[in-house]
């Protein structure tokens, strides 16, 4: 009897470590890419507000750097890791003015990875202003 | 006894496992779904709202009134197809192919009632609808179509 509850045991064990191994993991990987997907789409929608003040403003200026970067903390996001690019940097009257936010993501899954991970939003306005 | 629970254990394993692995693609191709309809219908907004932003100078100095462009629907189509292309490489159709196909309406008098969705437009209107193709693979393993079609709808008015 002692030996057979001690089989169960180690049985009970080693079925525990391959889940943990295994699960721990994917619990990571949905909450990782959970949140990956989540700043990704927020940091579309700040592209997309930009793009539009980039149209108003008639380019690339600093209370263009100033929108993004309240826009990017008000979702959650650290400013200083997002590369802003405004092409081209003057955009006169209904030529196209495209604002791309840039930034790489660190995912790690225990056992598995650590990486990091490119995120980019791109979005395209018309300028507004008749130069 | 230990035997036989190797034995139950064994069989819920290859039982669940197929059933696991389905639910947890289904699951993953969604969410990549739900992410792409999302980007979608921004660049369907942006696209609408930049063309309707692009106001009739000359009606606006002369009336006061906000018109939309007599281009507006012309410029909608190319915003939508420029901002579709960052999400190029999830769709079945290029870009140009989608926005080419997708049913562009303007409504210049107000109030009018658009035919299609029967919405009342109390101010001038430029509405899209557009059929997007997007590649599915996940479904396509779970015999399901490799292409999911999502149909997406915006308007904009001049305010």
């Amino acid at each position: 009897m002692t030996r057979w509850r001690g089989e169960d045991q180690g049985l009970a064990t080693l079925e525990t470590t391959l889940m943990v191994v295994i699960l721990v993991p994917l619990l990571f990987a949905i909450l990782e890419f959970g949140s990956l997907t989540q700043r990704w789409l927020a940091q579309d929608g700040v592209a997309v507000q930009a793009a539009r003040y980039a149209g108003e403003l008639g380019g690339d200026r600093p209370e263009l750097r100033s929108y993004v970067q309240q826009q990017l903390r008000l979702v959650g996001i650290e400013p200083s890791r997002v590369i802003i690019e405004v092409e081209p940097a003057f955009v006169s009257w209904r030529e196209p003015v495209r604002v791309s936010l840039h930034t790489e993501e660190r995912v790690t899954i225990p056992f598995l990875l650590t990486t990091k991970i490119a995120v980019r939003s791109t979005a395209v306005a018309r300028g507004e202003i008749s130069r | 006894m230990t035997g036989d629970d190797g034995g139950t254990a064994a069989a819920t394993t290859v039982v669940m496992l197929p059933l696991l692995l389905v639910v947890l693609t289904g699951a993953l191709e969604l969410g990549v779904l739900r992410a792409v309809a999302s980007r979608v219908v921004s660049a369907a907004d942006l696209a609408t709202i930049v063309a309707v932003n692009d106001q009739d100078h000359g009606e606006l100095a002369r009336t006061g009134t906000l018109r939309l462009a007599a281009d507006a629907a012309v410029a909608a189509r190319e915003y939508f197809a420029r901002n579709l292309s960052s999400t190029a490489p999830a769709l079945a159709l290029s870009p140009a192919d989608i926005a080419a196909s997708a049913d562009i309406a303007t409504f210049p008098a107000a109030p009018s009632v658009d035919p299609r969705t029967g919405v009342r437009y109390d101010h001038p209107t430029l509405r899209l609808i557009a059929s997007v193709p997007v590649r599915t693979p996940g479904f396509a393993a779970l015999l399901m179509p490799a292409v999911t079609t999502i149909t997406i709808r915006a308007a904009s008015s001049p305010r």
